[in-house]
């Protein structure tokens, strides 16, 4: 699983939700690939689901590549605890994604096997997407 | 080839965000106009018809600005990213029998040889053309391609009168040799043991292993994944 190797700040404050994706937002690899239609955190677990769906289904005859990465720390509580005593311990990583962002893509498969492996990716992650093609006009 | 397409343009005469903004209230498009050492001229298109001709990259426009003729090319096309409208366009003037430099999609076809992956490393070619024959694609062919094949910019072979802009020692296609099938279940295996997503997966192979009967079971599951691959 994607983790960065060391960070400067262990517990980091939420990173922001708002706004639309300033860059990344056009196929840069591949020929087809997953857009991001709405906010969310992406768990690094999520992105590893994602891509072993896919990975799965085009079995040997693609490329698979993984635009974002999971560089924020979440933290949280333990259950049953009061509030204060400090921040809580640092739970999940997480990569900031905000709508447009293009973050997986994929080449070397005919455009329907294309669709479903991402079709099985896209139900790994937690916001609402969209497929995009290179050929389709749609980047 | 680039098609040429009329398009009755106006001046703009308000500038920033807020006129821009209204401009695309009224669908319309907000757009700029320069080259050849004139002074920009700033315009909006109507928002329909520029749509329908910049559906295409490189698209050569004929433009009539308040009865005046300009011929242009669209050198940079703005979009929104998840509505895909058209933000802004910047139009660069251009004469008849101009040769221009654009930047042309490569485009795949042909089958390479089987176990093999190809990849395109470069998605555009920069190519200089004549204005009335730019090419809409250069189609490389991997028919047949074996596992090492690397195909370059300079081997690549361009309508006439095109001629190559980029560095002809770049990679534009590579065939690579796929991975071996236990290579690859080794290593997805690996990961979902590590991300501890064997519950989901099983789902998958239950739903799989339906057809088949009897679905007890991550073991058995697996044993249905197994038989399918057998039975490829």
């Amino acid at each position: 699983m994607l983790i960065p190797r060391r960070v400067k700040h262990r517990k980091q404050h939420h990173p922001g939700r708002s706004g639309m994706a300033k860059g990344g937002t056009a196929l840069a690899f591949g020929d087809y690939g997953i857009q991001a239609l709405a906010p969310a955190y992406v768990t690094n677990r999520q992105i590893e689901s994602a891509r072993i769906a896919m990975t799965r289904y085009i079995k040997r005859g693609g490329k698979v590549w993984i635009n974002i990465y999971p560089d924020r720390p979440l933290t949280k509580k333990p259950a049953e605890t009061r509030m204060g005593s400090g921040k809580g311990s640092p739970e999940w990583w997480v990569a900031n994604v905000k709508p447009g962002r293009v973050m997986f893509e994929l080449s070397g498969v005919s455009e329907d096997v294309a669709r479903e492996a991402l079709r099985l990716a896209m139900h790994k992650l937690p916001m609402k997407t969209r497929f995009v093609s290179r050929e389709g006009g749609d980047i | 080839m680039a098609d040429e397409l009329k398009i009755s343009a106006e001046k703009r005469t308000e500038f920033g965000k807020g006129a821009a903004r209204r401009i695309r209230r009224a669908d319309k498009v907000p757009a700029v106009l320069y080259g050849h050492g004139t002074p920009p001229l700033h315009l909006s298109l109507p928002g329909h018809e520029a749509m329908l001709a910049l559906r295409h990259s490189n698209a050569v426009l004929t433009l009539d600005v308040e009865g005046e003729a300009h011929m242009a090319l669209a050198k940079d096309v703005q979009r929104d990213p998840i509505k895909r409208f058209i933000e802004h366009v910047d139009l660069v003037v251009v004469r008849a029998g101009e040769k221009v430099t654009v930047d042309v999609g490569v485009h795949l076809e042909g089958e390479a040889a089987p176990e093999t992956i190809v990849t395109t490393d470069h998605s555009v070619l920069e190519v200089e053309a004549p204005i009335t024959s730019i090419p809409e694609w250069i189609t490389v062919s991997v028919e047949g391609l074996e596992a090492g094949t690397q195909i370059l910019a300079g081997a690549v072979e361009l309508p006439e009168g095109v001629t190559l802009v980029t560095d002809p020692e770049a990679l534009v296609v590579n065939v690579s040799q796929a991975m071996s099938e236990e290579a690859l279940e080794a290593e997805l295996a690996e990961a979902e043991a590590e991300a501890g997503i064997e519950q989901e997966e099983s789902d998958e192979d239950d739903e799989a292993a339906e057809g088949e009967g009897d679905s007890e079971g991550e073991g058995d599951a697996e044993g249905g994944e197994d038989a399918e691959a057998k039975d490829e």
